[in-house]
Order: C-alpha cells, then sequence, then structure tokens
C-alpha cells in the first residue's frame, strides 16, 4: 500500500479530531482528582473530591441506577411483544403505531415533559414521585429496544421457526416464551444496553420532570456545575463515566463479533 | 377497500383486515392485540394523550389560539428561531464535512490503532447534553486547555465557552461520535470496486471523490445530517450548562415555562419546535427512503 | 506420452502475436501483503499482444492479485517490474496505465445511467462531446444494449449489467482488458452466451486480455493460453490443450477435471495396476522423475497416481475386462449416462456409458482401460514435489 500526502493529511484531521474529543475527558478526569485545579496537578492527587460527590450526591445516583433498571423491565416487557407484532403483522396500522412510537425520540424532549407535566402535573403524589420520570425514560427508550429487537427478528425466519414449533405441537405462548424470545436475545441485550445507557444519561426530559427529591444522576450533574467548585463537578463526571464506560464497552463489544464471524466464514484459503 | 371488506363479508372489517388470518402457525388476532397491550397503553396515556393536552393549552394563552404565531410574530422568538436554524445548520455542515473526510478514511485505511481511533472518537457517544457542556468548559472555559495554551503561547487566556462559539463546540462535540459512526456505517456499504473502475479509466482523485464516493455516501451524510440538525435544533443540557445568554429555542422555552410561568406559550413553540424537528426527519425519510438511523440519537 | 508435446495431429496452431495488442511483461514479482500474506511467490509472466490468457485457479491463489497487480491497484514487492510494450509502469498508478478493468460485482456507478458510465471514461479524459456521444453510441451498439442508453443500473438484468461493464471498460480502448470472474455471478444459461460473445469481442478487437475465472470450461472456450495457478504459484502455463491433455501435476490434472485416481506403480518402463501392466508407451501423458517433472525416458520405479476422467476407462465383455466393478449410482445426463463404479480403486470411479446401455445399480461390469486417455504421475516426480512446495 503506497501512503502519500493525502493519508497523513486525513490521518492529521482524524487525530485532531480525536483530541478535541479526548483532552476534555482526559482533563475533567485530572481535575476530578487534583486537590487543587488552579495550582494544577502539583498540588497533589486526591480522592477527596470523589467522597465529597458521594456524600453529595449518592442519592441520585442510585436513583439514575434504579430507574435504568426499572426502565430496563418495562421496555423489555411492554417492547419485545410490541417488536413481534410490527414484524410479524407489518400493515398500516402497526405502522403508523411504529410511527407514533418514534416521534418521542424524534421531538426535543423539553416539549415531551411539557406536555406530561401540563397533563400530569396535577396529580400531587405521582408527579413527585419517581414513577414520573420513569414514564418519561420509557417514552423515550423504548423505540430503542423495538427497534433492536425487531431488527433481529426480521433478521431471523422467524415464520419458519414458528412453523417448525408449531408442527412439533407448540402453542403461541410456548413459541413465544421457549422460540421467539430466545432466538431474539442478541437484539434485547443491544436494546437493554441502549436502554440502560440512555436512561442514566438522560438530562433534558429529567430536568423538567424532577423535583427535589427525585434528583437523578445527570440532574444532579448539571446542578453541581452550576453551584459546586470545579474539582466536584469534574469528580461527579469521572463517577458518571465511570459508570457509562463498562457499557459502552460491553456494546461496542456486542457489536462486533458479528463483523468478526462474517470475515471468518469469507472461503478459506485451499491448504 | 369498502368493496373488499363486502366481499369477504366479515363481521369485524378493519379488525379482521388487520390481525386476521388465524394460520396454523399464526397466532390469534386476539393475541395479537394483548401483545400489543402494554406498549399501545402506554404510549397512548403518557405521549398521545398529554400531546393533545398540550396543543389545547395554546389556546389558552393571551391571543388564545393565534398564540400559535407567536414564533414568527413576536421579534424576540422569531429571532430565536433563526438563530437556532442557523446554528444548527452551521453545526450539521461542519460535522458531516469533518466527519464525512475522517469516517471514509477510517474505512478504508488499515493501520495500527485505527480501532483506537474509533473507539476514542465514539466515546461520547452516551454523554447527556450536560456532561458536553462540561467538556466545552475543560476545553474552553476559564480554567479551559485552550486558555491554558494561548496563555503559554501568547500570553492571553482565551475563553470562549460561555458565547456562542461555546455552544456551537458543544453540539459539534455532541454530533461527532454519531455522524462518525453514520458515515462509517455507510461507506463500509460503498464498493471499493467503484472508486477501482473509475480510476482505472483515469479518474483523478478528486473526481473519484465527487463521481463516486460523495453520491454514494449521500444517504448516509442526508440522514445523519438530518439527525444531527434535529438534535441540534432540541438540544438543551448543553446551552442549559454553559448557562449562555444565547436565546436558542429550547433555552426560550424553559425560561417562558420556568421563569414566567408562561405555559401557552412555551407550549406553542414547543409544539412548533417538535414540528420542526419532526418534518426535518420526516423529509429525510421521505428523500432517502430509509429510515434515519434511531440508533445513532439521543438528546443533547 | 511427452508433457511438451504439444502439436498433436489435429490441433490448432494458435496465433498468439497479433498487431495492435499491448505485450505485457511482469518480470521477478512477488506479492506481500502488509499484514504479511505472500500472495503471490517469485514468478514471471508474458502476455502477448492481442492475446487472452486465462488464469485459472480455485479461490484464494492469487488470480485476483496478479490482475491488480496489472491494473496498478496493487504494487509489487521491491525487485518486481511490470512493462506494457516498451513502457515500464511499475510504480505508475492506475489512472495512467490506460487499463479496462470488468469485476464480478460489475462496479457500476449506481447514480450514472447506462449511457453516462459507458461515458464516463471519455468525459474524465476530455473527449470532445461529439465525439463522445459517437463513441458511446457504437459501444452501445456493439454490445447490443443501446436501447437501454437512458436506463439506471438497477433497473438493469445481471447480464445487462455485465455487458455496460464491458463497455464502458472498452470504451477507452484500454491497453490491456482485465476482466475479475465477470460472469460468475450469472446463470449457467447466460454465461455460456456471454462467454461467446465475450470470445467474439476479443478476437474481433484484438486487445490483450486478462480473464480471471475459476472455472475450467470458461478458461478452455476463452483462453489463447491458460495459467494454471496453485497457492501462489504458477503451477502451469499452456494452450488449453496442453492444460488438458498434458497436465503437469496432479494438482493440474485434478483441477481440469480428471477426477477419477487410482493408485499404480511403475516397473520397469510399465504402469501396474493390480494385475494390470501397460506399457509406459501406450499412456497418453506420463509425467515422471527428471529435472523439469518430464518424463526423461529414465525407468522410474515406485508408487504412481493415475489421472483419468470419465473416458479413461470402457466397458467392455468379461473376456476382454481388465477389472471388474460394482454400479453404485447411475445419472442419466441425456447424451450419456454417467456410473459410479465400485471395486476398481480405493474410491468411487466415474465413468460413462451409452444412454441406451442396459444396466442397473447393483450390476456388476467389466472394463478396460484407454491407455491414450492416461495420466501418469510417477509418486517421486519432481513436478509432484513442486506442486507441494508451491
Ligand atoms: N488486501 C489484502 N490483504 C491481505 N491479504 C490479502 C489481500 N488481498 C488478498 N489477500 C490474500 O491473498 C491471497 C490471494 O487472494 P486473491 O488474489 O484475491 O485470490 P483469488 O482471486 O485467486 O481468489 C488470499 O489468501 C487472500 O486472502
Ligand atoms: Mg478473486
Amino acid at each position: 500500500m503506497r501512503r502519500g500526502g493525502p493519508f497523513y493529511a486525513q490521518l492529521g484531521l482524524t487525530v485532531l479530531l480525536c483530541l478535541f474529543i479526548v483532552v476534555p475527558i482526559v482533563m475533567s478526569a485530572l481535575a476530578g482528582v487534583t486537590v487543587n485545579v488552579f495550582k494544577g496537578l502539583s498540588s497533589g492527587l486526591t480522592l477527596r473530591w470523589i467522597f465529597e460527590v458521594w456524600d453529595l450526591y449518592a442519592q441520585s445516583i442510585l436513583l439514575s441506577l434504579w430507574l435504568a433498571v426499572a426502565c430496563l423491565v418495562v421496555t423489555t416487557l411492554a417492547g419485545v411483544p410490541l417488536a413481534y407484532v410490527l414484524v410479524r403483522r407489518p400493515n398500516r396500522l402497526t405502522r403508523m403505531f411504529e410511527e407514533i412510537l418514534t416521534l418521542p425520540v424524534a421531538i426535543p424532549g423539553l416539549a415531551l415533559a411539557l406536555a406530561l407535566l401540563i397533563t400530569y402535573g396535577g396529580f400531587g403524589s405521582f408527579r413527585s414521585s419517581w414513577v414520573f420520570i420513569l414514564i418519561g425514560h420509557v417514552l423515550f427508550t423504548m423505540p430503542f429496544m423495538v427497534r433492536s429487537v425487531a431488527a433481529v427478528m426480521s433478521a431471523m425466519d422467524m415464520k419458519t421457526l414458528e412453523e417448525g414449533a408449531a408442527s412439533l405441537g407448540a402453542g403461541f405462548w410456548h413459541r413465544f416464551l421457549h422460540v421467539i424470545v430466545p432466538n431474539a436475545t442478541p437484539g434485547i441485550l443491544a436494546g437493554a444496553l441502549m436502554v440502560v445507557t440512555l436512561s442514566i444519561g438522560e438530562f433534558n426530559l429529567t430536568w423538567m420532570l424532577h423535583t427535589p427529591l427525585t434528583k437523578t444522576l445527570p440532574v444532579g450533574l448539571a446542578d453541581s456545575y452550576a453551584s459546586m467548585r470545579l474539582e466536584i463537578g469534574s469528580a461527579y463526571t469521572l463517577i458518571f463515566f465511570v459508570l457509562i464506560m463498562p457499557l459502552l464497552i460491553a456494546m461496542q463489544m456486542l457489536a462486533n463479533p458479528g463483523k468478526k464471524r462474517r470475515a471468518a466464514s469469507q472461503p478459506a484459503e485451499d491448504e | 377497500m369498502a368493496l373488499q371488506n363486502l366481499g369477504e363479508g366479515r363481521s369485524r372489517p378493519s379488525f379482521s383486515r388487520y390481525f386476521g388470518m388465524s394460520r396454523s402457525a399464526m397466532a390469534s388476532p386476539a393475541t395479537f392485540m394483548a401483545l400489543m397491550a402494554p406498549g399501545v397503553a402506554i404510549v397512548a396515556a403518557f405521549f398521545l394523550i398529554p400531546l393533545v393536552l398540550v396543543a389545547m393549552e395554546v389556546a389558552n394563552g393571551p391571543d388564545g389560539w393565534a398564540t400559535y404565531l407567536v414564533i414568527l410574530t413576536n421579534a424576540r422568538y422569531f429571532e430565536s428561531l433563526v438563530q437556532t436554524l442557523l446554528m444548527s445548520a452551521g453545526v450539521t455542515v461542519v460535522a458531516l464535512i469533518l466527519c464525512g473526510i475522517v469516517g471514509m478514511f477510517l474505512v478504508r485505511n488499515r493501520f495500527s490503532g485505527r480501532s483506537v481511533l474509533i473507539g476514542l472518537l465514539t466515546l461520547p457517544l452516551s454523554f447527556p447534553g450536560t456532561v458536553v457542556g462540561f467538556m466545552v468548559i475543560m476545553l474552553a472555559g476559564r480554567q479551559g486547555a485552550v486558555g491554558s495554551i494561548s496563555n503559554a503561547l501568547i500570553g492571553e487566556k482565551i475563553v470562549f465557552a460561555y458565547e456562542i462559539a461555546g455552544l456551537f463546540i458543544g453540539y459539534l462535540y455532541f454530533s461527532i461520535p454519531r455522524v462518525i459512526l453514520a458515515v462509517m456505517a455507510s461507506a463500509e456499504k460503498l464498493d471499493p470496486q467503484l472508486e477501482e473502475a473509475a480510476r482505472s479509466l483515469g479518474a483523478p482523485r478528486w473526481r473519484v471523490v465527487r463521481d463516486v464516493i460523495l453520491p454514494g455516501l449521500m444517504p448516509g451524510l442526508i440522514s445523519s445530517g438530518a439527525i444531527c440538525f434535529a438534535t441540534a435544533m432540541g438540544a438543551f443540557g448543553t446551552a442549559f450548562t454553559l448557562a449562555t445568554d444565547i436565546d436558542v429555542l429550547p433555552m426560550v422555552i424553559y425560561t417562558e415555562f420556568t421563569r414566567n410561568a408562561n405555559i401557552a406559550v412555551a407550549a406553542a413553540l414547543s409544539i412548533a419546535l417538535g414540528l420542526i424537528t419532526w418534518l426535518c426527519l420526516s423529509a429525510v425519510r421521505f428523500l432517502v427512503g430509509e429510515k434515519a438511523d434511531l440508533a445513532t440519537r439521543g438528546g443533547a | 506420452m511427452n508433457a511438451t508435446a504439444m502439436a498433436q495431429p489435429g490441433s490448432q496452431t494458435v496465433q498468439t502475436e497479433k498487431t495492435g495488442g499491448t505485450r505485457i511483461e511482469l518480470a521477478g514479482c512477488t506479492k506481500t501483503f502488509p499484514d504479511g500474506t505472500r500472495a503471490l511467490l517469485p514468478f514471471d509472466l508474458t502476455i502477448n499482444g492481442g492475446e487472452t490468457l486465462v488464469l485459472l485457479g480455485p479461490s484464494g491463489c492469487g488470480k485476483t492479485t496478479i490482475l491488480r497487480l496489472i491494473a496498478g491497484l496493487e504494487f509489487p514487492d521491491a525487485g518486481g517490474k511490470i512493462t506494457f510494450g516498451a513502457d515500464d509502469v511499475t510504480s505508475q498508478s492506475i489512472e495512467k496505465r490506460r487499463v479496462g478493468m470488468v469485476f464480478q460485482s460489475y462496479a457500476l456507478f449506481p447514480n450514472m445511467t447506462v449511457a453516462e458510465n459507458v461515458a464516463y471514461g471519455l468525459k474524465v479524459q476530455k473527449v470532445e462531446r461529439r465525439e463522445r456521444d459517437e463513441r458511446v453510441r457504437a459501444m452501445l451498439e456493439m454490445m447490443h444494449i443501446d436501447m437501454l442508453a437512458d436506463r439506471r443500473i438497477d433497473q438493469l438484468s445481471g447480464g445487462q449489467r455485465q455487458r455496460v461493464a464491458l463497455a464502458r471498460a472498452i470504451a477507452l480502448r484500454p491497453r490491456v482488458l482485465l476482466l475479475d470472474e465477470p460472469l460468475t455471478a450469472l446463470d449457467a444459461k447466460l454465461r455460456v452466451t456471454l462467454r461467446t460473445e465475450i470470445n467474439s469481442l476479443l478476437r474481433k478487437l484484438g486487445i490483450t486480455a486478462i480473464y480471471v475465472t475459476h472455472d475450467q470450461e470458461e478458461a478452455m472456450a476463452l483462453g489463447d493460453r491458460i495459467v494454471v495457478m496453485q497457492k501462489g504459484a504458477i503451477a502451469q502455463i499452456g494452450t488449453p490443450r496442453e492444460i488438458y491433455r498434458a497436465p503437469r501435476s496432479p494438482f493440474v490434472a485434478d483441477f481440469v477435471g480428471a477426477s477419477n485416481r487410482l493408485d499404480g506403480r511403475i516397473e520397469q518402463n510399465s504402469l501396474v495396476l493390480g494385475d494390470i501392466k501397460i506399457g509406459l508407451e501406450q499412456i497418453g501423458h506420463a509425467v515422471e522423475g527428471g529435472p523439469n517433472g518430464h518424463h526423461d525416458g529414465n525407468t522410474g520405479q515406485g508408487a504412481a497416481d493415475v489421472y483419468f476422467r470419465a473416458d479413461g476407462l470402457a466397458i467392455c465383455t468379461p473376456d476382454q475386462g481388465q477389472m471388474r466393478g460394482r454400479v453404485e449410482a447411475i445419472s442419466y445426463l441425456g447424451e450419456k449416462s454417467r456410473l459410479t463404479v465400485s471395486g476398481i480403486g480405493e474410491s468411487a470411479i466415474t465413468l460413462d456409458v451409452d444412454p441406451d446401455f442396459q444396466i442397473a445399480i447393483g450390476d456388476d461390469i467389466h472394463c478396460r482401460f484407454n491407455p491414450e486417455r492416461l495420466t501418469v504421475f510417477g509418486r517421486h516426480s519432481n513436478a509432484r514435489n513442486a506442486a507441494q512446495t508451491m
């Protein structure tokens, strides 16, 4: 392969873009463990800010994790059957429903939050419970679960699978639980990662929906950015990174083996 | 349609048309309904009804139904709309150019460190808008990297995190991972032999780009551009964190709703904003024919 | 008898040098990919002007890599040299080489019409409008696709696409036409039609052409000469007749369709198969020891591989028979029936009989060899060793 000027010019641009992305991440991670940001790293490293964040925001962090799990349960229970129907019965009605289902992703979270507030804001105890936020998250993440599962379901030959199971005498619910769902597992897994990641990071909706007692991780983040010293905001961000990274890595690993398998299935060399 | 139903002579025409045909390995219509029920209930109760109510809420505004036009008639709102549109369009164009070059490069070349670069570039994929805002502060804030470097070089701290440039950088930061992934996905579908064929016919590099690569990437560029644009239009977290004085539309809506308790106007503006982003995405789907890829979205 | 005996009675003399075509030479070329794959071992190859050379071999043997070296899409390792006529093009990139390429996947520009595809090269070369239109029209007419001029690519069938690809490649009058498995994606019948058309097109144009395929029949039908490749090396170069009748190694014999194999021995100038003895002078093609892997007249001793096609054995009466086998399967092929027979070698042997011949599965049959149609390789001959190290 010949690598001339154009190759290195593009490589340079890529590296620059990479720096643009990475430098602030590294800086904020460092700032989170620095004694005094204004003096720089020479002031020494400390975990003090991390502990302080935990003291201040443990509630929000735990609530976010709880919300993510709850959101995952709801979107899986409601989303997998939906995906099945959308794939198995594609017609005008289901397509229209799919369109409506994805709307909450297309329109800004702020608008969606406003609609929820105007409708249900009056129900005091509902308004101030975590369920109110959960509803926002479910609306926002459900399309991702449905799409992800539907993609896997339409890739497999579900008709044949089902007919095979039916010919063996399996009734619908048995087929659904023991043939369809297990075969759609990769889609459910990918969708689940997406749902959890999005739920943990969701801010636009949550900021409008939250109350002082139902602060989530990103709400706390915004709060710390606005009112705490830089080190605390940075330490909090660091905690967020640590939470989100395994999810991101899992998503990449889930996306990659497919590629490797494809490469391996290419005609083998004659020995 | 009606004739068909008559011909079929079914008692519940619409129902059985959509969910009917109890063929052997096919669930019964009732089962299909049962499967859809939870999802439909959630969407109806918490999305459709609120949507209708918020649309009606506008009528309670100072100008009644005319409140819908406030975004056009009120100079402040209109200015904000124009500014948001310009800003989003600008971010989209810059992101498409940068990510087009980089994404194509990453797909077409294999070198050591390539997957590390891809990993790093897509790192912020799940950062919420607030974190992106904080990244901008890290980059161009009072304690930021740009400031420190410029201070060392020219003895002056360059700080632009809290103005429109900062917001622009933030939206760019948010868009880059998504657009790069989308470009890479469509570049991978692009047959490298098309480029080779063009070159064998004597086409120099720039012509290959213009005649083969760009047309091939176009659907991917249009759809990821639309997502980028729509997301920038609705982005709230970044602007909120930077606490800029810039009146982008989401900030205006937020202010109207919380500070001024001007619910009707906030609702009208929200609907306008939602309409714009939805139209933008639908137009693209119409143009490109495929659904703009959801997987690369997430609110800023 | 002798592997190099190409002038068999009745063979046409193949005219390989034609005026007009560019002569192409690859000297001392090797190809190692950045990941360390040695796709091509050192080789020399000359393609005469106007000749159609076919590269034949199994998938992954390096055919495409040779084609890409000639095209300028890959470059040989240091030391290799590629010349087009008098031009040294070794370090020239593809844009400058004036080569026409036809791909298996057609690689037509989907954003252009048929006519625009064909016109693209001319446009890039700034051929002026009137002449360009004229030449595009002529090309489309020649490929019988003039009625498709304004179609989009996705409105074409596979065969039509390949015609457009051919028209596009030759519109610029390239110095060499490179075709990489152009017919593989088409169905069998169309493949034969298009093959015939490509054949007459190449003869008409008198252009130097290199055609890659893994299909033995296609190679025979199209090639002035065939290069059989095996694991990055050239196993044999020759006319279709040479390759078919006088394969130089078991690999070539097997690849060009001599699918029956028996273990034999060579003893005192005779081939011994069980209790049958056939004088080596009767054998159609024997490759035994010796410096070039050819039969050198020495009485080699030892094990030998015997290859033959379905015509290497004939059914006969029991008293004339050299051996007896059992019919395991019968496939009726129309003009003949193909029998699968066990009991002759270790694995089953196929042989052809008249379709009206009365026979049933389980029958015993007697048959004898047709020595003219046998190919024999001494087990320890250089040819075999060479094939193994390739
Ligand atoms: N770009 C490349 N990088 C590494 N190995 C390659 C590359 N291209 C081809 N190869 C390897 O070189 C060998 C020859 O490939 P190729 O010429 O495409 O074979 P053929 O066309 O005969 O099927 C194969 O083993 C293939 O895997
Ligand atoms: Mg090949």
